[in-house]
This record gives C-alpha cells, structure tokens and sequence, in this order.
C-alpha cells in the first residue's frame, strides 16, 4: 500500500506578525515555524496506519515552501515516514489553495496512494480547501475534520466531527482523501533512534515549476492587522443618571434611537 | 616481675593449628560469597572507578575511619560511629593478641603485652569492649523499640544484632572465667585494669576450679565460632556493608557535583539511550545497592517522598539490586515506576546526606532519557507542551522568541550583536525573561549592575534555553540542541565573563556546557554581587530587616554557594533566621529536575511544605535567589495560607532597594 501525508509548516502563533513589504502577507523576520498542527495529526495518523499495515506500506510525506520547510519534513521523517517529497518553492505563500492542490495532486497522479492524509486547515492561511481539492482532481472520494479513523480491508471508517458537537460516520473504499482534526490522536514525540534514522531517508526534492500548470482562481489584496476599535467608556453614578447618559450616548453614537 | 597474660591460657597452645585452619575456612567462605557477587557487578556497563587510585584509597581510609558521614545524622549515627571505633578497636586489639602470641614471642622472644602497656592495653580494650554493648543496645532500642518512621527490620537485623551482642558477651564471659581463676585470685590490683572482666569474673567466684576450666574452655570455642560466624556472614547479610559501602568511598566519583554523562550524538552506531534494564546501567549503579545499608536517610530527606509521592530514593536503589540479582532482564522503568521516576526534583539531598556514597540522581536521569529518548514519554501533556514549546520558540512558555530582550527596553542594557565588548554577558534565562514576578529580578540585577558601573550585555532574542529543565527530564536531544546554538553564539561574541540570575543556567553553563566545548567563566549573582560588595564597586545603606533565607539546591548543595548570598543581606541590613533545614540540608522548592515545567498532581505540595517551614521561623519574609523557587514561592504562599504572614522576595531585589546613592 502506497500512503501520502501532506504538511506544511506554518509560524508559531505566538508570533509577532507584521504584514511584508507588498502588504500581501505576513513578513518572515523573527517569526518561529512550525509543522502545522493538524498536519501532525495527519502524520500520526498515517504513522499509525503504516505500523498497523507493517511491511510492503510505503509512507511518503510532502511539503511545498522554502528550504527551511525541511525541518519539518525531517521531523516527520523522525515520527516514521519512510521518505520525503520536498517541492521546493520560495513563493508557496503567495499561491492560492487551488495552485497548491493542483501542485500535490501532479504530483501524486500517476504514484497510486491509496490513502492520502491531510490537515483539515492550515493555521496561518487556514482556507480548509488544499485536501478536498486534491481529492477533486484526482478523482478520490474525501471526509473532512476526522476525530476518529479506522482502516481495514480496503474500507475508511472515519469519525468526523460536525457542528454542534455532532460526530458523523463515514465509510470510504480507497483510493481516498482524509483532512485530520484536532482530537484524532496525540501526535507522538520523536524518539532518539528515530530522529537519527531519519537523518538518512530520503528527501527527494521537485522544483515547483514541474508541477505547476494553472494560475490562482483567488488572489490575496491585502493583509493587514484588524482595524482598531474605539476605547470603551465606563459609566459611574447614580443609575437614573445612567440612563439619561446610555439614551444620550445611543442617540448621538448609534443609529438604533433614529 | 612485670605484669603480663597468659595467651591461651587454659585452652593450651594446641589450639593454634586448627584455630588457624577455621579461621582460614571462614575467611575462605568471606571471600567466596563476595566472589560470588562479582558475576552481579559485572552486568552493568563499563565504568572507570580505579583511576587515581592514592587519592581514592586516602578518601576512603579519610571516610570509614572517621566516620565523618555517619556521625553528620546523630539519629542511629553516634550509635553506630562509637560501636565501630570500639570494635576497631577491639579488632586491632585481637590482632596484636594474635601476633604477640604467635610471631613475638615464638620467633623474636619479645612480649610487647607486658607491664604498663599491658594495663592501659586492658583497659583500653575493656572500655571498648564496654562501649560497644553499650551502643550496640542502643542500635537495638533504636530499631525495635523506637522505630523511626521509614526504618525497616528484616531478617538480617536479627541474625546482626544477635551475633554481635553475643560475641560482645561471650568476650566478655571467658575473660571475667578467665579472671576469676587467675587475676582476681593473684593479682587483685591488676584486676582494676580489667573492669569488664572484674565485673563479670564475680559470676564465677563461687565455681569449683575444676568446672571453671571447663566452663572457660567451652566459652573459648563458642566466642571463636561465634567471630568466624561473623566473618562468614559478612558477604550474606547486611554484614556486607562493612565491605561494600567502605569500598564505595573508593568508588566515589571525582567528577563536579551534578555531571551528568553527555551523550555523544554524532555516534549513529548507538541505538540504546538510557537505563531500560539492568544491563544499561554501570556496574557501580549495580554495586550501589550493594553498598546501601537501608539506613534510609535519603529517604528521609527526599521532598518527593516527604510530600506522599511514589519516590524513594533509597527503595530505587534497593529495586535496582533485586533487579541484578533476581530478574536482570526485567523490566527496569516498569519496576521503579514512571510515576516515582518523574517525581525526582534532583534537588541532590539523597546523594548528599548517603553516608554510602550511592549515587541516586544519575540513576533517575538514565532511566528518564531512556523514557524520553526512546519512548518519546513525558510526565504529563503540559510537559508536551512545553518541550514543544522550547524547540520552537526556545522558551517552555511558548512566548515569541523575538520578544526575549523585550524586558530591557529602556534599561542600561547591551545587545550584544550591536556591541559585544561588555564587561558581563547576562546570561538572562527563560523565567527573567517572560515570567513577570522574574523580570522584576532582572531589571533589579541590571540596576544593579549600573551602579557598580559594571556594563551588561544580553544577548536578547537569540538566547535560548540553557536546556537545563528538557536535560533533567532526560531530553538529552533538545538540550544539546539548544545548547549548542547557546555556544556557538557566546563563543562567536568572544564573551569573557557569564553571569546568571539563574542557578540552573548557572549549573548548566559553568558545568554542563564544559562538555560541549564553552569555557568562559561563569558565575551566579549571588557570588558576583558578593564580590561587588567586597571590592567597594558596590555600597549598599542598610536597613535592617527579618528574613529567612531559602538555599536554592543547585545554589546550595550543587555549587556550596551557602555563606555569600548570607553575606551580602547581612550587608543589606538583614537579621537571619534559618529554617531548620538550610545550608546543604536545604528542602527543595520543588521545581528542579525539569519539574517547573511539569504539574504537581501527586501528593502534597512541596512549595507548600518548605512555606510551612519559613512560617515557622517568624520570620516575615523568605529570601530566594532563583526564579523556580521564587516562582514555586509566591505560587506556595498564595495556596499555603500564607499571604499577609510571609512575603518572598528576591536578593537583587533587597540590593536593589539599599545602594548607596
């Protein structure tokens, strides 16, 4: 059996972002990056499946971006991917989610996964449309924001989690897509031998350019922090005053006493 | 005629050849049953113990004969120090006994047992003699009687006890036989030198001479087969420390306190890391057990235990020799349990107070790395968290590296990639830098500093964590991470001096960074404002106040800084009241050992425990001088009860406040 997991690394949340020199998106100075989190539910998953499965499953993990993209696929190396796909762009954030798509599915086309696992959402960019896309054009059946995943004979069984709290079934034959949501498992921690192993499987590297062939449907104008909202006022006093001043200040500041 | 003994008087000189022969067989069955332990020993790893061998014999002989760490816990410790001086003495008695009667007299013709030698020779040894009763029933009462909470009796204690006393009694039987048949009859005055013997002879005063002689001939024997006894059940009983735990002080490590072995990562031919089973530990981790004599001190003095969690020093290393010598290929971790293992502070108050030089805390740490390193386990998820935390922000709190520095704004401070030629490099740490209640401590050291006119650089965002709390929770991987990137920085900097606010970056940059190529000078606050202090760079105008004073472990224990940080709040105008556990027998606050990062969730509190001591001092205010303690603190006085009774503060925070202006 043939596995993909898609990942892609994004910057720590903590981090002070400030909008880059064109205004599009975020500038990379003194940002901390990451895998994405639900990508590392994605890898374990994947993981988890291949050890199940055992020998003859060959687990490929994929990145488009910057060279600094490597630490992340070596760290899921390290969690037990056997190799790596690094598709090397320097300008992956400036893509739209269909060009990303459209990336990954030429590339896994004529490769035969029979799973591809994804994040169900990136945290910076956070579209939620790179995996179902992928599965769009190449032809898979997808379920989206899985908490729960079991695979046997040829058949997904995949909990997902719906609004409200409400869990769904659903049952897929591969080839099939999955994007992974946060409580599907606890991503593990990399073992020594592991990290080391890793340093030795392979990272096959693709320039983008051999597997980009469409332009963005959607395009990114601006990027910019939230406007700023006015201060709050804090009323003291006697309350029938209150009210004068709440009334006063509706009618001056709002539309709802007009 | 000068007063003399008879040796082998009554039992006649035809004792000698098999008297020898025995003794021979008991010391043959001595050296069998240790023998015999050799193969246990040898399942553990090289390690080399045998090297600068003068100066270990001299601490060794230093150790025993003094019994200097027996004697520090008077509890069981003055017992057991005075019974072992006088059966010493006893012993080395015996021997003279031996080589007068059988090398002296029969091939030199010399009695050295003779004249005023003899008498003090007899009091001396009727004295010992006397001593040792007394405190071998001390022991006694102390074990069965009065019990210490923790203290265990077992199968051996009878079998000890009872053969010591007995030989102790039946010594003293055959001289008061001895005695009545002979001194008490000819020699009265002689006697006196004698008074354990005097006293005991009086038993046989009314025996006919005939049934004397024999009642002395049977209590020869039973004393002798009672000392071979004794030699032969050195190996098989508790009786084993007396080689054991003496031949540990020749094993002790040489090493700084707290090293810890650092892995060589480079290696990819190993793919074992830490202690999952017997094999992966030293043999000296093996021998240890070996060596304990369950006097359970490190137990008493363990916060973790003293607080109602699952770690006993002393029954770790216990487990480990079960282990060795019953199931060496079980499995270790399952047999000490992760919980015990994770509840270790590595505060060192176990290994520190081991009067058997049984090193405890670098078990612990080889059993974690094997925890982490090859099963990728944490204590809890904030631990995760926070280790995640450090491999992407270089901080447990997960806080944007770039705003490492930001604590400094406007403050008297040098980044040291705009300017490197600084007198210090501050060396800030994780807490001075992010943690709130910590950065009043930096920006107190930095004001410090300015008024000593000493220029401190920082080196801002790009520090990262010494890698001191992922170590001790056996990240053996992230530590030499991020500590390697610590290097190559401050050695890039060409920095002359470190100082630290931090005793674990202090530990962990003076000791621990050695091994991976920095060596700069490094020290922790509380010696650099001392010598501030000393050289009149600093004055301080005191104002007098109460407090009590919390040793930091790694401070305290780990680097013996215990008079300095006194010294200077002395200056500060402070009037001291220790608690009662200070100076190296300090109690932890609880957040050593990679613990700050990690959830109190068993037992008790320890914070809370070591606020109840500083309460019970009086004294208002408990001063610490490093960021865990001060943060376990404030958080321990708040869930304690304690706010309004006890305030903590920092060291740089009372100088601050007092500098001559």
């Amino acid at each position: 059996m043939k596995l993909l997991v898609c990942i892609k690394q994004v910057p720590d949340l903590e981090s002070r972002f400030k909008p880059d020199a064109a205004g599009v998106w975020y500038n990379e100075t003194d940002l901390a990056f990451r895998m994405n989190e639900y990508d590392e539910y994605a890898v374990e998953q994947a993981v988890q499946l291949r050890e199940k499965l055992g020998e003859g499953t060959e687990l490929t993990v994929l990145s488009i971006g910057p060279d600094r993209v490597v630490e992340a696929v070596k760290k899921a190396l390290a969690m037990g991917c056997d190799n790596a796909v690094h598709i090397q762009d320097t300008a992956a954030s400036s893509k739209d989610p269909w060009q990303i798509a459209s990336i990954i599915a030429a590339y896994a086309k004529d490769k035969g996964f029979d799973i591809i696992f994804t994040g169900m959402q990136s945290q910076d960019r956070g579209s939620a449309q790179v995996g179902v896309t992928v599965a769009e054009q190449l032809g898979y059946p997808s379920t989206t924001t899985i908490v729960g995943f079991d695979f046997d004979n040829g058949t997904i069984t995949a909990k997902r989690e719906l609004e409200g709290g409400i869990k769904g079934i659903v049952t897929m034959k591969t080839p099939a897509l999955v994007t992974c949501q946060l409580g599907l498992n606890i991503p593990r921690y990399p073992t020594l031998p592991n990290i080391m192993k890793a340093k030795k499987k392979e990272i096959t590297a693709i320039p983008v350019a051999d597997l980009l062939s469409t332009d963005a449907l959607a395009t990114t104008t601006s990027f910019h922090p939230p406007a700023k909202k006015g201060g709050g006022i804090v009323l003291e006093g006697d309350v029938g005053d209150l009210v004068e001043k709440v009334i006063a200040l509706l009618k001056d500041k709002t539309a709802v006493l007009r | 005629m000068e007063v003399t003994r008879q040796i082998y008087w009554n039992v006649g000189h035809g004792v000698v050849i098999p008297m020898y022969i025995l003794a021979g067989a008991a010391f043959g069955v001595l050296a069998w049953g240790f023998w015999q332990r050799l193969p246990i020993w040898r399942q553990g790893k090289a390690l080399d113990r045998f090297d600068r061998y003068d100066e270990r014999i001299k601490k060794m002989i230093a150790e025993v004969f003094s019994q200097s760490k027996i004697f520090r816990v008077t509890d069981g410790g003055v017992f057991h120090s005075i019974f072992f001086w006088s059966f010493l003495i006893l012993f080395a008695g015996t021997m003279m006994v031996m080589f007068q009667a059988d090398f002296f007299t029969p091939v030199l013709q010399v009695n050295i047992l003779s004249g005023e030698f003899y008498k003090a020779f007899s009091l001396v040894l009727d004295i010992a003699g006397i001593l040792a009763l007394v405190m071998l029933a001390g022991l006694f009462i102390r074990r069965f009687v009065v019990q210490p909470k923790g203290l265990e009796i077992v199968k051996d204690d009878y079998i000890v006890l009872q053969l010591l006393f007995a030989i102790l009694i039946t010594g003293f039987l055959i001289e008061g036989a001895r005695m009545a048949a002979t001194e008490l009859q000819q020699n009265p005055a002689l006697a006196l030198f004698s008074p354990g013997g005097l006293l005991v002879g009086q038993l046989f005063t009314t025996m006919t001479p005939g049934t004397l002689l024999v009642t002395h001939k049977i209590l020869w024997w039973l004393h002798f087969v009672l000392v071979l006894g004794f030699f032969c059940a050195i190996p098989y009983t508790k009786l084993r420390h007396i080689f054991t735990t003496s031949v540990n002080a020749f094993f002790a490590p040489f090493e700084a306190k707290g090293s810890i072995a650092t892995i060589n990562m480079e290696d990819d031919t190993v793919e074992q890391f830490g202690a999952a089973a017997i094999a992966d530990l030293t043999w000296k981790d093996i021998f240890d057990a070996d060596a304990c004599t369950s006097c359970k001190r490190c137990q008493d003095r363990c916060p973790a235990y003293a607080t109602d969690k699952p770690l006993s020093p002393m029954k770790i290393v216990k487990q480990i020799g079960e282990l060795a010598e019953g199931n060496p290929t079980g499995n270790l971790i399952e047999t000490v349990s992760q919980d015990a293992l994770w509840a270790c502070t590595t505060c060192r108050a176990c290994q520190d107070i081991c009067p058997a030089n049984i090193e405890h805390v670098n078990k612990i740490l080889e059993m974690r790395r094997n925890l982490t390193l090859m099963e990728g386990a944490f204590p809890g998820d904030e631990v995760r968290t926070a280790i995640s935390n450090i491999e992407v922000n270089g901080n447990p709190f997960g806080l944007a590296y770039a705003s490492r520095g930001d604590w400094a704004d406007g403050l008297p401070v040098t980044l040291m990639e705009q300017d490197s030629d600084v007198d210090i490099l501050y060396f800030v740490g994780c807490y001075a830098s992010f943690d709130k209640r910590n950065q009043a401590v930096a920006r107190n050291f930095i004001t410090i500093c300015a008024a000593a006119g000493v220029k401190v650089g920082i080196l801002g965002k790009e520090e990262k964590c010494c890698g001191e709390p992922p170590r001790k929770l056996g990240n053996e991987y992230l530590y030499q991470m991020t500590a390697n990137e610590n290097i190559e920085l401050i050695k890039a900097y060409g920095v002359k001096k470190i100082v630290t606010t931090c005793p674990h970056c202090f530990n962990t940059l003076a000791r621990d960074y050695k091994d991976l190529g920095l060596d700069v000078p490094v020290e922790h606050y509380s010696t650099y404002i001392n010598t501030l202090l000393d050289s009149d760079r600093l004055t301080l105008t005191p104002e007098p106040f109460n407090f009590t004073y919390h040793d930091s472990c790694y401070i305290g224990r780990y680097m013996d800084i215990i008079k300095q940080p006194r010294a200077i709040l002395a200056q500060a105008g402070g009037s001291i009241t220790d608690m009662d556990k200070s100076g190296c027998d300090s109690f932890c606050c609880s957040a050593g050992g990679g613990r700050i990062i990690a959830e109190e969730k068993l037992g008790t509190k320890i914070s809370e425990a070591r606020i109840k001591m500083a309460t019970d001092t009086g004294a208002p205010l408990l001063v610490s001088n490093c960021p865990f303690c001060l943060t376990m603190f404030e958080d321990g006085i708040k869930t304690g009860g304690a706010e309004g009774q006890l305030q903590v503060r920092d060291l740089a925070e009372i100088v601050a406040e007092r500098i001559t202006a």
